[in-house]
């Protein structure tokens, strides 16, 4: 099966062959011997070539976070057999300000219509005691403001949109 | 002051120093009694303790801040004694107080203490009665902008904006220029409210790159006193400590005396027990000035714990007990080295966000000279409503080098699924050059935060060859018995269901 999977901002194609804990995983062309062993809960400890890794695996949107010894990674898989091609990300299009955390909007700071820079606090919300700046992704026009000071939100919610 | 012995003790905290304290009552044969708001019904300190009483809703200014409700649930146990922890009510003088009224012991200074050495201006001006070198700025509190304004421009900029009753890095802003002035007094005053129900500032110049050693103090009831050497506290974020050692890299043995003489002469102007810490900035002389005094026991404290081999809560119980210091200062050494990194529930990929959430997996690492001093467990929650500590990892070494290569080794056995957490940042930490050289100061976080990291150090291959592994996996198990994943276990459904963007 072969998946496109994007790690650190790149996306590598990675073919796998095999069952039953034994795998040949072609990373760019590069194949690995991977021994896999399913050790309880979301953990595995994986043998490649020798080298010994204790690596836990939690699902996620779109893929898994990956603890590989002490490195954390967002693994994205798309797989490439079946599903089409990726789907194109990049700064085109509106970037949606979501709320991090839950917590409490303390101050609005961008307002409709408004011109942003990326990076420029949009919304500060208080969680775990601390205020938090929460910036724009990019530079753009503010189109849609949904945070309102004072109002409690969960994670996910929508703050702002910005073009 | 007559000695009496505690039979039970009321823990007024949540967290990790709750259950650090509830072990020592255990040690001790002291029954302990556990205080939980409703989000914390089945935390870790709940299930640890002897007695458990509810103090109202999650709201920390609705449970553990509300002194009458933790003085209630101290009659209605019985308890003959309260250990505040660290944070919540720990420097409240008002709680300190009632507690005096109540006929309990509170485990900590006298409140009358508490509101002169805790109240930050009223501290600067003792130190300076008691000989100690202060950093220039007001030593009044701050009452409205205007006055901010003033003082500010007298004392010139970049400085410092605090909170008069603060701590914590809770109502502090660096302001670098005049502009900012305004909206950083506006946010440190209401951080300052929510955080102390005190919204008076005052001001402080900021010392170029400066660094942050600290003092641990012991003092008895009958006029001992003693220093327990220092804690390197450089390394912080937002104005919070992440990773603290003793023996500090910085201090020459004469050095580390005078700070110590430094200390105690201010603990025995102020007419201080128990324990307390003494915060210094040393700026690049390495001149070191009092910065502030905490009036309870630090967060950080395991580090000298482990290089002095005294135990600074049983010490903190036997001194409110009305025991003498069972030592002098010159029966106490530095033995080895230790190393704490403060485990947070936070994205350190996304500038430290907080990131509460189960913990749907855990791992904790053992072996030679490492302690995990841990608020949760496995299938345990991170409450949004309170500080993302979640545990505080500590390493000994016989010396530094051997101290950071027990704690990588550590850092790299422990794992923490379904939160983020700060473990991959301790791991660019310690192997920093300039950790390795000791050569920090506060703004060591954010300079790490600007150099990218080389990307071949990162084992992304494995970790894109591992997610791809499970996704067939998936994809076959699906095949097989479709809507379910292999091995649908606690973890998987809970994942799947964020995936899915609902909420259990």
């Amino acid at each position: 099966m072969i998946f496109d999977a994007a790690v650190d901002g790149q996306t590598h194609r990675v073919e796998v062959t095999g069952s039953k804990g034994r795998y040949t995983v072609a990373v760019d062309g590069r194949p690995l011997e991977v021994d896999w062993r399913e050790v309880g809960g979301p953990f595995v400890s994986l043998l490649v070539g020798g080298r010994s890794h204790h690596v836990a695996l939690e699902p996620r949107p779109g893929g898994y976070r990956v603890l590989v010894d002490s490195h954390d990674f967002a693994v994205d898989v798309l797989e490439t057999t079946r599903d089409a091609v990726l789907a194109p990300r990049g700064p085109a299009g509106p970037a949606r300000l979501v709320a991090p955390m839950p917590g409490r909007i303390v101050r609005v700071l961008a307002e409709p219509g408004q011109e942003v820079e990326a990076g420029q606090g949009l919304v500060v919300m208080e969680a775990m005691k601390m205020e938090n700046e929460l910036r724009s992704p990019r530079a753009g026009r503010v189109v849609e403001v949904h945070a309102r000071e004072l109002q409690t939100v969960e994670t996910g919610f929508l703050l702002v949109v910005v073009e | 002051m007559s000695e009496r012995i505690f039979r039970k003790i009321l823990v007024a905290n949540r967290g990790e120093i709750a259950v650090r304290v509830i072990r020592a009552c255990r040690e001790m044969g002291i029954v302990s009694v556990a205080v939980f708001s409703e989000a914390d019904r089945a935390a870790r300190h709940v299930r640890l303790a002897d007695e458990a009483w509810p103090i109202g809703p999650p709201r920390a200014a609705d449970s553990y801040l509300r002194i009458d409700r933790v003085i209630d649930a101290a009659r209605a146990s019985g308890a003959d004694a309260v250990h505040p922890g660290y944070g919540f009510l720990a420097e409240n003088a008002g709680f300190a107080r009632a507690c005096e009224e109540a006929g309990l012991v509170f485990i900590g200074p006298r409140s009358q203490t508490i509101a002169l050495v805790g109240e930050k201006t009223s501290a600067r001006r003792l130190a300076v009665a008691a000989g100690l070198p202060v950093v220039p700025g007001t030593l009044e509190p701050l009452v409205d902008d205007a006055a901010i304004r003033r003082e500010a421009e007298r004392i010139g900029f970049p400085l410092m904006l605090k909170a008069a009753a603060g701590g914590g890095g809770k109502g502090l802003r660096l302001v670098a220029s005049a502009a900012e002035l305004v909206s950083a007094a506006g946010r440190a005053r209401s951080e300052a409210r929510s955080a102390f129900g005190d919204d008076r500032v005052y001001v402080e110049k900021a010392l170029v790159r400066p660094r942050h050693v600290e003092i641990q103090v012991m003092a008895d009831h009958h006029g001992n006193v003693v220093h327990l050497f220092e804690r390197e506290c450089s390394i912080q974020r937002r104005h919070q400590k992440v990773v603290e050692e003793t023996p500090s890299p910085l201090l020459t043995p004469d050095l580390r005396a005078r700070m110590g003489m430094l200390a105690v002469a201010l603990v025995r102007k102020s007419g201080y027990v128990n324990a307390g810490t003494l915060e210094f900035l040393m700026d690049e002389s390495r001149e070191p000035y009092f910065l502030e005094m905490n009036t309870r026991l630090q967060v950080e404290h395991p580090v000298t714990e482990l290089v002095t081999g005294v135990d600074l809560v049983k010490l903190q119980i036997g001194i409110a007990q009305g025991e003498p210091l069972p030592f002098a200062q010159a029966d106490l050494v530095q033995r080895g080295h230790a190393i704490e990194c403060r485990v947070y529930a936070e994205d350190p990929d996304a500038g430290f966000l907080p990131c509460p959430g189960r913990i749907l997996a855990l791992r904790v690492p053992g072996g030679p000279g490492i302690r995990d001093d841990s608020g949760v467990e496995e299938g345990d929650e991170v409450p949004s409503y309170y500080d993302p500590l979640v545990s505080k990892l500590v390493a000994w070494g016989e010396d530094r080098a051997s101290a950071i290569a027990r704690m990588r080794r550590a850092v790299r056995e422990y794992k923490v699924l379904g939160i983020k957490t700060t473990l991959p940042f301790f791991e660019r930490v310690l192997r920093h050059p300039d950790f390795l050289a000791g050569r920090i100061d506060t703004s060591f976080v954010e300079r790490l935060g600007r150099e990218k990291q080389a990307e071949e150090e990162r084992p992304w291959a494995v970790a894109a060859a591992a997610a791809a592994i499970g996704a067939l996996a998936r994809r076959r198990a699906a095949r097989t018995t479709p809507g379910a994943g292999p091995a649908p276990s606690a973890w998987r459904r809970e994942g799947r269901r964020e995936a899915m963007g609902g909420r259990g």
